[in-house]
């Protein structure tokens, strides 16, 4: 006899079991089922890409309210919305990011630039000036704008450059020519910390976020300066190459501290092993004068001279995002937003721009299966971006064309020189020793 | 005391542990280790992708179990019993209710008929010769459009899905609406004999008695590529599903394989000793079986990755035979007045040469000629066109039991068409990808032979060096993922025992052909102004190496006489 089977496919399995059911899926892996399985990905990934680049608008507005340029931004720590603006007309204003108006404007707090701001405990604010004092005001909603007193008044010796406030204790350090210490109830600073030989001065302060005893500073001299508080002196300090303009510890690897240089560069280092830095960040085609990382601790933000800010990734040390805009003129600080959803930068025009920090990022509300939708996107993107188009697609950046131009022109002229360093090498007795790595060239002495 | 600490501490009762701290399945087993690449953070990078990538691997493995649904079958139990005496009567009797409404005839008159059916195997598309044209979705009944259209059609096929149909007409290629409405006149190809429609390209091929095979892009509308096959009228088109390269069949004899990239053949094999009838490519096989019928009456299967000669062959009673290979790899042949079936394993088993392999299934048909044969797509079901309509028979086993709704659905409503419909179109390949191997999508570029080099030293700074050359004058250029194709076994099967391994200088010969030499470049770089010592140098040599080959060659040709040995050769400069 004979066994025969005829295929059939069983309707209650494949057809909706009650009208407004959604309609049984049935999957079938082997390859030979979907073919052109690869080029179809990729032309996914294509489409990822483009559509990335169509969605990027990374402007979201910008918070006015300053007459002259914006020297320093703050953030209030525990607060997603508290930012603190000072400009060298002397006014400090507070606002709401996220409704963008203003907290409290306070005209006049200092007379001549504002140079730092923070935070201090129970909704405060600290302010200090080229005038020689730090001013305590309360950081508290108020309306008018009517003659404003500080809480609190600290008069010093000479123009500050810098503030920053302790993680927990009511104690602040200051940068003018010494690194001091106050504590808030007394008028005058509790210690002075300065390395013994120097005579610079320093531009810029900060606590460590977890060792909170620790400071780190830069100076004039070229040097960056780690002090201790309990120990009431200067521990270590390195001599670079050039000055570095701005400060900043990582928020969750503790011994990591970003340094914004004069030479275009920004520079990672692990105050452990201070000779040689652990990253090099190139993009800048002038002096980066701000920088500030996320909290997720795997982004930075740097704002330059260049008129650009721009967006790196923790290890990658090229190709960063780039913001610009035609209005926004010298970028002199920039902070992340503790959500590390958006980029606050403050520059010379004297308005305050608030960016995405993803730039092509959805800010309403997302459904489950758009993020499920946006997540394999990203997926794509990641697994493609070594496909030649894809890959230039998303390492496309449009760039101002004076930025272009000097880029291009900087580029020409680090070849040359190389070649010529080349040559030499080639044809002298300096060729008889291996040159020198690039990390090992910056940093020049380390002193205790 | 205890107690009262125990108060303190309320059991966390629904909680999940965060995802970096649940304990993760074993690593897989032969992994590859990444053990030469230095740098930490890129290793453990390669090492967690490699793992990655083993565990999908054994998850797709494991996704068979998600098959439910099993292919038909039809087995013998006594020695004496053949599977081909058992007719259709007997099977419609075995086969459910909802299997046995494939068995059916349709008696129409209007010329041989010719069929083809959709995708995901629910709707049917029938032309015959005298121009009735009708779709229909054969499973409820439902007819789609009917349309006399008075003139000879010489074929049909569906665009994307049921939506759209294409008829070759006696002039140019029409495409009609779902209800019949004729939307456009397609007046690029001109007296369309076959017609093909690439799915996941969009384009739709024809081909026609100028001998102009044409690729248009139904999305957009452009031509994309007008071929010239140089072979006259052609009445045999074939699609490979797996890489869309289009298999035309010529009367000389010829089969030649195009893809819309290359002006001429990319594939050119002489078949048969007549005309070209019948071409079907193997969909199971991913297209490595092509199947061809002459007007000999020669049945041939053929290994398409090593053209060796075919791999089996036989003859059959009667002129060109209709082919059409099953989703599971089983073979229709259609001649004369019957259609036999062939199964997967009955064809690769060794036999005697000449015969044909043993039969599986066979109907007789009494009208002829039988001009075309279709199987459905998720069905046992045969579609035989002919002179008096069409004939569907239940071939047990031939039919694929599982299907994918993403690629194809015979159970899809309309939300889930218009789905796929705009995913295809977002997903749609450009024409340039169209290669014999479809796998060379995110592979590696086979190294370059070219180097900036002179006799193994850099005359160039450093900084201006290529990135693999800087790599590689600094010894940290990683080849090891290289697969020097040369020496990869390229073809595996039968025929390649008794192929000559090539010898690399010859293959680096014929890889080389046409591309400039780098020494030629360096000397065309350096012509300009400069007077360089050792381009002067080069130059003489190359100008000695020419002088002597055509020495050589002169004396080869007989013109010249070969120097004759002398006393005096020792004092000859090499």
């Amino acid at each position: 006899m004979v066994k025969i089977s005829v295929l059939q496919h069983a309707p209650s399995v494949h057809l909706p079991a009650r009208p407004g059911d959604p309609t049984p899926t049935t999957r079938n892996l082997d390859p030979l089922m979907h073919p052109f399985a690869r080029a179809r990905e990729r032309n996914r990934a294509l489409n990822a890409a483009k559509m990335d680049k169509l969605f990027a608008k990374p402007f979201v507005g910008a918070l006015e309210g300053h007459i002259d340029a914006v020297e320093v931004l703050c953030k209030k720590p525990g607060s997603l919305s508290a930012v603190a603006s000072g400009s060298w007309d002397g006014g400090v204003i507070l606002h709401n990011v996220s409704e963008r108006k203003h907290i409290r404007r306070i005209q006049g707090a200092h007379k001549g630039k504002v140079s730092g701001l923070c935070f201090a405990q129970d909704d405060r604010l600290l302010s200090c000036g080229v005038d020689s004092k730090i001013k305590l005001w309360d950081a508290s909603p108020q309306d008018d704008i009517t003659e404003q007193r500080p809480l609190n008044e600290y008069p010093g010796k000479s123009a500050f450059n810098s503030i920053d406030h302790h993680r927990s204790d009511p104690l602040f350090a200051t940068a003018s020519n010494i690194v001091q210490i106050w504590d808030e109830t007394k008028s005058a600073a509790i210690s002075n910390l300065t390395f013994p030989t120097s005579t610079e001065t320093i531009t810029s302060v900060r606590f460590n976020l977890s060792e909170t005893s620790v400071l780190g500073s830069i100076g004039s001299d070229r040097t960056f300066t780690l002090y201790d508080i309990r120990t009431g002196k200067a521990e270590r300090r390195i001599v670079m190459q050039m000055s570095s303009n701005a400060l900043a510890w990582s928020p969750t690897f503790p011994t990591n501290v970003l340094l914004a240089s004069e030479d275009h560069n920004l520079y990672t280092f692990d105050v452990r092993q201070l000779k040689t830095p652990t990253h090099i960040y190139k993009g800048h085609v002038a002096a980066v004068m701000s920088c500030d990382w996320s909290p997720t601790g795997l982004e930075f933000v740097s704002g330059g001279w260049d008129r650009t800010v721009r967006i790196w990734k923790e290890g990658q040390g090229t190709r960063p995002e780039v913001y610009h805009t035609k209005r926004m003129q010298r970028v002199s600080s920039s902070i992340f937003t503790a959500d590390a959803r958006f980029v606050l930068t403050g520059s010379d025009d004297g308005n305050v721009r608030i960016w995405k920090a993803k730039a092509s990022e959805k800010l309403g509300i997302i459904t489950a299966r758009e993020r499920a939708a946006i997540e394999y996107r990203d997926t794509l993107k990641d697994k493609w971006k070594h496909d030649n188009e894809v890959g230039r697609i998303q390492r496309n950046r449009h760039l101002p064309k004076p930025v272009y131009q000097a880029a291009k022109l900087k580029r020409t002229m680090l070849d040359t020189r190389a070649v010529k360093e080349e040559r030499r090498r080639k044809h002298t007795c300096a060729g008889e020793s291996k040159p020198n790595a690039e990390r090992k060239k910056m940093v020049i002495t380390e002193q205790t | 005391m205890a107690s009262s600490v125990d108060s303190l501490f309320v059991k966390a009762q629904n909680t999940t542990l965060p995802k970096s701290l649940r304990p993760t399945s074993p690593p897989p087993d032969n992994v590859p280790k990444h053990k030469h690449v230095k740098d930490l953070k890129l290793r453990t990078k390669l090492n967690r992708q490699a793992a990655h990538a083993a565990r999908s691997k054994a998850l797709v493995e494991d996704a068979e179990l998600l098959l439910t649904n099993e292919a038909g079958k039809m087995q013998v139990e006594t020695e004496l019993e053949r599977t081909w005496r058992i007719g259709q009567d007997d099977i419609v009797q075995s086969a459910s209710q909802e299997a046995a409404k494939g068995r059916r005839e349709l008696k129409l008159d209007g010329g041989p008929y010719r069929s083809r059916y959709s995708r995901n195997g629910r709707h049917l598309a029938i032309v015959g010769n005298m121009g009735h044209v009708a779709t229909f979705d054969w499973q409820t009944g439902a007819m789609h459009a009917e349309l006399q259209l008075q003139e000879t059609c010489r074929d049909i096929t569906f665009l994307q899905d049921q939506s759209f149909f294409a008829v070759a007409q006696k002039k140019y290629v029409f495409i009609y609406d779902r209800d019949g409405v004729e939307l456009h006149r397609l007046k690029a190809h001109i007296e369309p004999t076959r017609l093909e429609f690439l799915p996941y390209h969009w384009l739709l091929a024809s081909v026609g008695n100028n001998g102009f095979l044409k690729y248009q892009d139904t999305s957009t509308g452009h031509i994309v590529a007008e071929h010239r096959t140089k072979l006259g009228a052609c009445h045999t088109l074939a699609q490979n599903k797996h890489n869309a390269v289009l298999h035309l069949g010529h009367s000389n004899g010829v089969v030649t394989l195009w893809t819309p990239n290359i002006p001429h053949p990319a594939v050119q094999i002489l078949a048969h000793f007549g005309p070209v009838v019948g071409l079907s490519v193997d969909p199971s096989s991913g297209g490595r079986y092509m199947a061809t019928s002459g007007q000999d009456g020669v049945v041939k299967v053929w290994d398409c990755r090593n053209w060796k000669g075919t791999v089996r062959e036989w003859t059959t009673r009667g002129g060109g035979a209709e082919l059409e290979w099953s989703a599971r790899g089983a073979l229709s042949v259609a001649v004369g007045g019957s259609v036999n079936v062939y199964t997967k394993l009955s064809i690769q088993t060794s036999h005697a040469p000449k015969a044909p392999p043993p039969l599986y299934l066979t109907h007789p048909i009494p009208h002829r000629p039988l001009t075309s044969v279709r199987f459905c797509p998720f069905q046992d079901i045969l579609t035989i066109g002919h002179n008096a309509g069409l004939s569907s028979i239940l071939v047990p086993g031939v039919g694929e039991p599982n299907f994918d709704s993403m690629e194809a659905d015979p159970f899809e409503n309309k939300k889930a068409r218009r789905e796929r419909e705009v995913k295809g179109l977002l997903d749609k390949i450009q024409p340039d990808m169209i290669t014999l191997d479809p796998d060379f999508v995110g592979a590696l570029a086979p190294p370059t032979k070219l180097t900036t080099a002179v006799n193994d030293t850099h005359d160039i700074p450093f900084a201006r060096l290529p990135r693999l050359e800087r790599l590689r004058v600094q010894g940290k250029a990683d080849e090891t993922e290289l697969v020097d194709d040369d020496d990869e076994d390229v073809a595996d099967g039968d025929g390649d025992k008794n192929a000559k391994p090539q010898s690399r200088m010859e293959k680096e010969k014929r890889k080389m052909r046409g591309k400039g030499k780098s020494v030629k470049r360096y000397l065309r770089k350096q012509r300009k102004n400069v007077i360089d010592p050792t381009a002067v140098a080069i130059r003489a040599k190359l100008e000695k190496q020419r002088e002597e080959k055509r020495v050589a060659k002169a004396i080869e040709n007989g013109s010249m006489e070969a120097r004759k040995p002398s006393a005096l050769d020792r004092f000859r400069r090499p």
